[in-house]
């Protein structure tokens, strides 16, 4: 995996450095590593949403999070989530 | 035969599930799939690593599936409004300048609104296999377990109306 530096806010290390003192078994850079995995997870959920009800499209959407089109397919693949937002509860398909 | 102009992800779904062979292989007998460049950049390219990138890869090359660019830009003004990537609004300029162009397949909501919007037709993948047995050029059976294989990757209801849809062609046939 790579690694890189990155600016932590003060009351989220000492927060991290708390909970390894508690004995959470885990060292602060994988806590970190978690957080940032969490915080991918809640921008993709975050983004899926806006997709979902049709704000942009799903290239924008890859745009949007970073990845090209077919990784934010297989992305979404892997969750169980459709990569198409039409509904149709809402749209009329062709006849 | 119809010419079809395909968007990135109903191209990928295409490619990537099957049905005894890729379903991709079971459209292009019965019709001319266009796709724009930023499309084949998406797919095949970036795709590379993922078998339907190959797969697509490989019908470029054989020209099975062809790839052209757009060849005037004559609506980048109000494509600029709608929040949608490069391969779709080159699809969009792409159907409009495709002479004998039937349909753009696309499974994107902002995409098809704007295409719809700009007076052409737009087809989810499913509308398009379902044409494709009222057209006589996939049988039914094979339609349906087509219908089934991508389900997943579409919202809930949708296929269950192309399925009903599907019941109806082959009733009035």
């Amino acid at each position: 995996m790579p690694k890189v530096v990155v600016s932590v806010e003060e009351k989220i290390l000492e927060s991290l450095e708390r909970r390894t003192a508690a004995g959470a078994g885990e060292d602060i850079s994988k806590l970190l590593a978690e957080l940032i995995d969490l915080g991918f997870e809640y921008r993709l959920r975050q983004l899926y949403g806006r997709f979902e009800a049709g704000e942009f499209s799903l290239e924008y959407f890859a745009r949007e999070l970073g990845l090209n089109l077919r990784e934010l397919y297989a992305s979404l693949e892997e969750r169980g989530l459709p990569t198409s937002n039409i509904d149709a509860r809402s749209t009329t398909t062709i006849r | 035969m119809t010419t079809i102009i395909f968007d990135a992800s109903p191209l990928i779904t295409a490619c990537k599930f099957k049905v005894k062979k890729l379903v991709i292989d079971h459209l292009l007998p019965a019709c001319q799939i266009v796709i724009t460049p930023s499309v084949e950049r998406e797919v095949a390219i970036l795709g590379a690593r993922y078998p339907d990138g190959t797969a697509a890869g490989e019908r470029i090359a054989r020209g099975d599936i062809e790839v052209v660019p757009v060849a005037e830009r004559k609506w980048e003004r109000p494509l600029a409004a709608y929040a949608l990537g490069d391969g779709e609004r080159e699809s969009i300029e792409v159907c409009a300048q495709t002479e004998g162009a039937e349909a753009l397949i696309v499974d994107d909501y902002l995409a098809f609104v704007t295409a719809t919007r700009l007076g052409l037709k737009a087809w989810m993948l499913p509308d398009l296999v379902v044409q494709l047995v009222v057209r006589g050029a996939l049988p039914g059976e094979l339609a349906r377990d087509i219908l089934e294989a991508i389900r997943s990757r579409y919202q809930a209801g949708v296929i269950a109306h192309s399925l009903e849809r599907l019941q109806e062609v082959e009733g009035d046939a």
